[in-house]
């Protein structure tokens, strides 16, 4: 009864992906700020990045403590005081310190913009870090540390950056319970007086820019200055651990996690764009090998990925996946034969036109509207590239060939320097 | 303000459209009018189960995923107690390809058994990695049936047991197909680079030719009214003691849903939320407390759930928590912190909107509840709750014998 043909329609080659670029200009005090255009709402994200990560720490937890102690206290405001003006004016506030960087981003509504500057550089540059606050998030975070200590993903996780960036630097230090009951509050200022200053800041807005915005960033951010007291990153140096195979024995466990992978090139080395392809056939997307091997054909995991990741001082590669007790020694086993099947054959044309063509399609996905602009502007600026990396990227993927992913598999996957975590129940 | 049209087909496929010409993308969302309520008691985990097996194939279409892949797509879906849900984002040149599949799914599953052997293996192993595997996993496992008794949502979405879904067979699965998966029982939003008129040629040309099916009109057990305080003690090597708390709600349609809805905002939307800043900031009783409501669509509940500082007792920290709770009951000083969450709904709702997914998502799911426009006026309807409608929304609902509790509590002794 039916006449349509249920055939695939015709499929049509993507749009070239349109990357606005940010305009650029400085604070009165040399702070840079970037602003990026788009959207529909009158809204905007507002970012504030300074070099204020893990590896400027000379003592586990100070940047990430530092960081969110920076609300719970100003010159001119109690804790209690920031975070409910903040949620009175519908913003919404997110710290982060990571290994590299820290800071704040605020999502706001342009009509509240001037009130949500004014808290910013509260919270940014006259924190106080009451003693009190500091001693209830430390005990906080013991307790959150303490659940997260109970999941295999979370131990598994920490033991990789340990094994591949070393005990002693700041990319791979596992927090022990001790670590908890070091930090004071002149610590924290000291970190934050180093840190956090007008050098090390840059400031990304997006969205539906209001005109007053520059004037306004000047006004409660422009005249702020620093003492000039150089922070130093650490001086220990990234030495991956001597043993690569490695198992956590974890009671009462019904999965085991594992991590596999190794210290990598960063975004600045001209192989990266071609790592990031073949890491997304391996494991990058729901029809990666990895993923139709272990999950689709063996039904092991609920789920298995692999990612590589950029850092300041290296980058990572990792495979990351849950399977069920019995099956882990399979699931390595599977994980291995992928690997080494893609130094071997070189990927089928049919299999690598999926690969262009999905990453052609996220690539639109990583530009489309003011959010995710701002997130992919920033992951390229902080390795000081722009946009001309997103083209080499859209090109690579365009005309990468199967023996340049063969070569890339050989070079950068060789199985012998890689770890492997697992932890579980035996 | 989202603009949108609405138009429905022969075969009963409703279908609304949202033109955003900002993105260069556009995102496909199919709601099915099924969720785990809908299972048989003896027979739980199916509807989730059969999340899983959409994406095995279908009569015409081997893979799901590759030609979508092939045209730059993405997609994935989720189940709760009353929907099944899938999403598409597609860059707009390749659409076509977006309603080839989705309409070959809908028209007939390749009901295959190695698919079924792979997806329950798959479905166990998220109920491990979810539910067991985590320190306090199980806590909603147990506290479902403790607060339910007759309805369906005695039962989480991934199944009462898990054997359920280990025992499962083909011929369940194609009944629960044909019985569920109909153009009459789902919603179609398209949000993004696409005109009506684009969206009516293809729904019509893909959608319109799969025949009306017979959708078994629901007959739920209706929960009766809880009577007595129900208590429940769990004892687990975890790291600290934890305290679940839920009360019966309305419906998700009821007059008290916003007032309830913004009574948990009070209670623990972000940092300055009552629970937070007396329980965590001041008394130091919790490391972290939440409330929210489970927005069901039949009666639902409101869930507290928190995790106790170490030497905290908990009789104690629960009488603490009632006080905050009581403190709603005479509405004193609640006038600025009303006014701050209605401020917090109206942003929620602007963020939300900015991305296509979610419009497509709200839209489908408010034409379920019978209203697509409440897609611009939920901040309204924040808006309009009084100071009177939160004392006696607390007052009514906040009852020792509406209550289920959990006290989770930690077995471990420190070193």
């Amino acid at each position: 009864m039916e006449s349509l043909q249920r055939v695939q329609p015709p499929v049509f080659p993507l749009e070239k992906v349109v990357i606005p670029e940010a305009t650029s200009f400085r604070l009165n005090n040399g702070a840079p700020v970037f602003l990026i255009e788009a959207g529909t709402e009158e809204i905007i994200r507002l970012e504030f990045t300074f070099k204020a990560g893990q590896v400027k720490e000379y003592l586990p937890m100070l940047a990430s403590t530092t960081n969110m102690m920076l609300s719970e206290g100003s010159q001119n405001y109690t804790s209690e005081e920031l975070n409910r003006i903040l949620d009175y004016y519908g913003a919404f506030l997110n710290m982060s310190a990571e290994k590299d960087r820290a800071g704040i981003v605020v999502f706001l509504l342009n009509k509240h913009i001037e009130k949500v500057l004014e808290l910013s550089r509260e919270i940014l540059f006259r924190p106080v870090f009451p003693e009190a606050e500091l001693n209830s998030l430390m005990k906080k975070r013991l307790s959150w540390y303490l659940v997260n200590r109970e999941k295999v993903q979370n131990l598994a996780m920490d033991k990789f950056f340990e094994s591949v960036f070393g005990k002693q630097h700041p990319y791979g230090h596992q927090l022990i319970e001790q670590d908890f009951n070091n930090l004071n509050p002149a610590l924290l200022t000291d970190f934050h007086t180093k840190n956090y200053t007008p050098e090390n800041m840059a400031v990304i807005v997006s969205g539906k820019i209001p005109e007053k915005t520059i004037e306004l960033l000047n006004q409660y951010f422009g005249d702020i200055s620093s003492k000039k007291i150089n922070s130093e990153e650490s001086k220990d140096i990234l030495k991956g651990e001597n043993r690569k195979k490695i198992h956590i024995d974890k009671s009462g466990t019904v999965q085991s996690a594992i991590r596999i992978g190794s210290a990598t090139i960063n975004k600045r080395h001209p192989d990266y764009p071609g790592l990031k392809i073949l890491d997304l056939l391996l494991g990058g997307y729901f029809g990666s090998r990895l993923m139709k091997n272990i999950r689709e054909e063996k039904g092991y995991t609920y789920g298995i990925s692999s990612s590589v990741s950029s850092l300041n001082l290296t980058g990572y590669k990792v495979i990351s996946t849950e399977v069920s007790r019995k099956n882990c020694r399979n699931a390595l086993d599977e994980i291995y034969k992928e690997i080494q099947l893609l130094q071997r054959e070189p990927v089928k044309k049919s299999e690598l036109d999926v690969v262009r063509n999905y990453m052609a399609g996220e690539m639109l996905r990583m530009f489309d509207g003011p959010f995710a602009l701002a997130e992919s502007f920033k992951s390229a600026w902080e390795f000081g590239l722009d946009n001309s990396y997103y083209f080499r990227l859209a090109e690579k993927i365009k005309t990468i060939e199967p023996d340049e992913i063969t070569l890339l598999a050989q070079t950068y996957y060789n199985i012998d320097e890689l770890y492997e975590v697992t932890v579980g129940s035996k | 303000m989202i603009n949108f049209s609405r138009f429905s087909l022969d075969n009963g496929l409703r279908v609304l459209v949202h033109e955003d010409k900002s993105t260069p993308l556009i995102s496909m969302n199919i709601l099915y009018d099924v969720g785990s309520r809908d299972e048989d008691p003896g027979m739980t985990g199916l509807a989730h189960l059969f999340e899983h097996l959409m994406f095995g194939g279908s009569i015409n279409i081997p893979d799901f995923d590759l030609p979508l892949q092939m045209v730059g797509g993405e997609n994935n879906a989720f189940t709760n107690n009353d929907i099944t849900n899938y999403y598409l984002t597609i860059p707009s040149e390749n659409i076509e390809t977006g309603f080839w599949l989705e309409s070959d799914r809908m028209l007939e599953l390749d009901f295959s058994l190695k698919n079924l052997d792979t997806q329950r293996s798959v479905v166990i192993e998220e109920f491990n990695q979810r539910y067991l595997n985590q320190p306090y996993g199980d806590a909603i496992l147990r506290l479902r049936p403790l607060a339910y008794k007759v309805h369906p949502y005695r039962w989480p979405t991934i199944g009462m047991d898990i054997s359920h879904i280990e025992k499962t067979d083909l011929e369940q699965v194609k009944r629960f197909f044909f019985s569920h998966y109909a153009p009459n029982n789902a919603i179609l939003a398209l949000t993004g680079n696409i005109t009506h008129d684009k969206a009516f040629r293809l729904t019509s040309k893909w959608f319109g030719p799969i025949e009306k099916r017979i959708v078994q009109t629901r007959k739920l057990p209706v929960e009766p009214v809880q009577n007595e305080e129900r208590m429940l003690t769990i004892e687990k090597d975890v790291p600290s003691t934890a305290l679940y708390k839920v009360w019966h709600t309305g419906p998700r349609i009821s007059p008290d849903f916003y007032t309830l809805d913004l009574i948990t905002d009070l209670l623990a939307g972000g940092e300055s939320g009552r629970l937070h800043t007396k329980l965590v900031r001041e008394k130091k009783l919790f490391s972290e407390i939440n409330a929210y409501i489970t927005s069901d669509i039949d009666p639902g509940l409101i869930i507290v759930q928190g995790k106790l500082m170490k030497h905290i007792n908990i009789q104690h920290a629960e009488e603490a928590v009632n006080e905050v709770i009581d403190s709603l009951k005479n509405g004193t000083d609640i006038k600025d912190e009303m006014e701050k969450v209605k401020n917090k709904f109206e942003a929620t709702t602007v963020f939300s909107n900015t991305s296509i997914i979610n419009k497509a998502a709200s839209l489908s799911f408010y034409e379920l509840l019978g209203n697509p426009g409440l897609i611009n006026m939920e901040a309204r309807e924040y808006r309009k709750v009084t100071r009177e409608m939160v004392v006696d929304s607390a007052s009514k609902y906040f009852v020792p014998s509406n209550c289920s509790t959990i006290y989770y509590k930690s077995t471990r002794k420190d070193k």
